[in-house]
């Protein structure tokens, strides 16, 4: 067994002299982070009076300072970052009284979701799947932007439709409903891992139709109209209009954080329509005892709907696949329900990641829970 | 009547030889229905051939069928949607079935009850083999009760040009594919090869020449682990379950397993058809050739006629 090799950051400090140039030739070749092993030295280079990594993972203290390098403009940190790990981060500088947040201007590698972006450290282990990428063999599946009027919602609701490629009206096809579904194409590349999960047989081809919502916290947390828009109008008006496979087995509602609980819930309104539920670290927020759940009024319908769930658990579809990331708040709340769910009799698959509430995490998990609910056609292909 | 099951072609091309090595006088009928949309797109495969392959184009003409035959097109979605629900309701019996023969295989026993109830557990999954089968001959009564294909005169124009074809023919290769699209396409036109006319096929091909189609891949992310009946195909080859890509779909080295599946098919010789395989059938024969490799009862992979 060789001895752990001594980390980049504290040979550069035990070099001298530790000045200008020799600091520029190790940002320049090391970047940040740099990834050593299981540890991961986030670094910051400024005339600053503090600097900070700013994370949302759970078990590491956030912020999580920075130290200054000797006399130098250069700031460090090294903490453990487990294999196969991600994490989405920023750095807060403070100068005076004047305090800044920004991407990491050492690292070019972001991440995007509806409030901005961030900068990203993957750990060793970490590769984003090749079905996440673009896939210039795979045949592309069409989009189709249309406006439902919805009397549920009493407003014309804005929708994307994906049909597969090949899409043909003389086969019939399952149906995905995606929660947040404007951010999922944008953010999780959804459009992209239909593609490519179809064409390489892994997925069966599917419909899915992307709905955003207008007013989320509102219309997310066990909202009837949006239930009612979803289980009355939206899927009768697709099931007239497209070759969909009109039982339960082949409905699925997807959703990630709200977007689960929307989902979950929709669900529960109209136990028996939906055969399967996919929720992506889904907001299941719960209380045991009184009603103290430190989530902030928005939460408050949450905690009343997934309380009284929790009260008379019911089987309101056959199958779900829940993933959460380990390094999320959500991550226990997610744990909990999985015992809660197959207690009912529902088949559940869970999986969880070493990453956070994000869009890559989801994006990441589609692989494993669309092939699961939609097995693809690789039995039948032999070329 | 010759014969020939090849290995699969995309890296170990060998039907050009193998066609060559039969010394046929004339045309060579191609079908690679299994292609699907793909099928006109086969200028390489003809090139094997030397320029003599002549494409049946059986898919062209199934979607041709479909959209000037309404009648026909209707029946053939029910069948398609009755098939599947057949299929999910088969998976669901056959997954238990077998999770039933591994926990039974895994239980120790100390009083030789243990073989006993091995046998019989592989008994209920021959059981739901039988019982998926004698549905779908059902499903296929039914359909060809309700729109039967001799009526559709589309379908005839079809099965004439494609006889025709075939009497012109001095030989036949079928490629893989699709090995639902294929059936399905070699079914409606009623595809008949007469017995003299020598055939060449893989993959997918290979698997319709038999009397047993079984799909199986023990790598598919999720759905069904087992392999499952399919379908009946054309019958040449009567006794062969042919399993294309063995090596890359099954878990070969995993003995029980194998000889789970080897079990549930004791009328039939499930023989390997991987990259660069050729198992020759000649002058009509249908047991399998000495060299053949195939899954023996006891889970092994054997060879024909080795010691």
């Amino acid at each position: 067994m060789s001895p752990p090799q001594r980390l980049a950051v504290n040979r550069l400090r035990e070099s001298l002299p530790l000045d200008g140039p020799a600091i520029d030739r190790f940002v320049t070749r090391f970047g940040s982070p740099i990834i050593e092993g299981e540890r991961a030295t986030f670094l910051y280079r400024g005339d600053v009076d503090e600097a900070w990594v700013r994370h949302r993972v759970v078990g590491l203290p956030d912020p999580l300072p920075l130290k200054r390098i000797g006399e130098s403009d250069l700031w460090s940190v090294t903490t453990v970052l487990p294999e196969g790990s991600r994490v989405e981060y920023q750095i807060e500088i403070r100068k005076g009284e004047h305090y800044e947040r920004f991407n990491d201007p050492l690292n070019s590698r972001l991440a995007h979701s509806p409030m901005g972006s961030s900068s990203v450290c993957a750990a060793i282990g970490y590769r984003v799947p090749e079905w996440a990428l673009f896939d210039p063999e795979a045949r592309p599946g069409t989009l189709v932007e249309e406006q439902i009027r919805s009397k549920a919602l009493r407003r014309d609701q804005p929708v994307q439709i994906y049909l597969p490629a090949r899409f043909n009206s003389a086969q019939r096809y399952p149906l995905l409903i995606v929660h947040d579904g404007t951010d999922y194409l944008q953010f999780a590349a959804m459009k992209t891992v239909l593609d490519n999960l179809i064409h390489r047989l892994d997925v069966d081809p599917l419909v899915a139709v992307f709905v955003p919502p207008r007013d989320r916290l509102k219309e997310y947390p066990h909202h009837a109209p949006h239930a009612r828009f979803i289980a009355r109008e939206l899927v009768p008006l697709l099931n007239d209009r497209l070759p969909l496979i009109d039982t339960p087995e082949a409905r699925c509602l997807m959703g990630s954080s709200f977007g689960g609980v929307a989902s979950l819930s929709t669900a529960v309104r109209y136990p028996g329509y939906f055969g399967s539920l996919l929720l992506q670290s889904a907001s299941l927020v719960f209380t045991d005892i009184g009603f103290d759940h430190g989530g902030g009024p928005a939460f408050d319908p949450v905690v009343k709907f997934v309380n009284r769930y929790r009260q008379r658990p019911t089987a309101v579809v056959d199958r779900i696949f829940m993933t959460c990331g380990v390094y999320e708040p959500l991550i226990t709340p997610n744990r909990s329900m999985v015992p809660v769910f197959r207690h009912t009799g529902m088949r559940v698959r869970y999986v969880e990641s070493r990453d956070g509430h994000n869009w890559e995490n989801w994006r990441d998990r589609l692989g494993d829970g669309l092939s699961w609910l939609f097995p693809g056609p690789q039995k039948f292909v032999y070329e | 009547m010759t014969t020939i099951l090849l290995g699969p072609q995309r890296f170990t091309t060998t039907v050009g030889a193998t066609v060559r090595s039969l010394g046929l006088d004339g045309p060579i009928a191609m079908i690679n229905s299994g292609w699907e949309e793909r099928e006109s797109e086969d200028a390489e495969l003809a090139g094997h051939l030397d320029g003599r392959g002549v494409n049946l184009r059986l898919h062209h003409r199934m979607m041709d069928v479909l959209e000037k035959d309404e009648h026909f097109a209707a029946a053939a979605l029910l069948f398609r949607d009755r098939q599947d629900e057949l299929r999910a309701f088969y998976g669901i019996r056959l997954q238990a079935a077998i999770d039933a023969v591994q926990a039974v295989a895994h239980r120790s026993s100390l009083h030789a009850i243990g073989p006993v109830a091995l046998e019989s557990a592989v008994e209920a999954v021959r059981a739901v083999d039988a019982w998926y089968a004698a549905e779908l001959d059902d499903l296929y009564r039914s359909v060809r009760a309700t729109a039967p294909p001799d009526e559709s005169g589309t379908i005839g124009w079809h099965r004439g040009e494609i006889g025709a074809v075939l009497d012109g023919c001095a030989g036949v290769v079928i490629a893989g594919g699709n090995v639902r699209t294929l059936l399905r396409t070699l079914r409606v036109f009623n595809v008949e090869i007469r017995p003299e006319l020598p055939v060449v096929a893989w993959s997918a091909g290979a698997m319709a020449l038999t009397d047993e189609v079984v799909l199986f891949h023990d790598h598919a992310p999720h759905g069904v682990t087992a392999a499952e009946v399919f379908d009946r195909g054309l019958g040449r080859l009567p006794g062969i379950i042919a399993l294309p890509h063995a090596k890359r779909r099954l878990r070969l080295e995993e003995h029980d397993r194998m000889s789970i599946m080897a079990r549930r098919f004791p009328d039939h010789r499930l023989t390997l058809l991987d990259d660069g395989t050729v198992v020759r059938f000649p002058d009509g024969a249908t047991d399998l050739p000495a060299g053949a490799r195939y899954i023996g009862l006891d889970g092994h992979v054997a060879v024909v006629g080795a010691a």
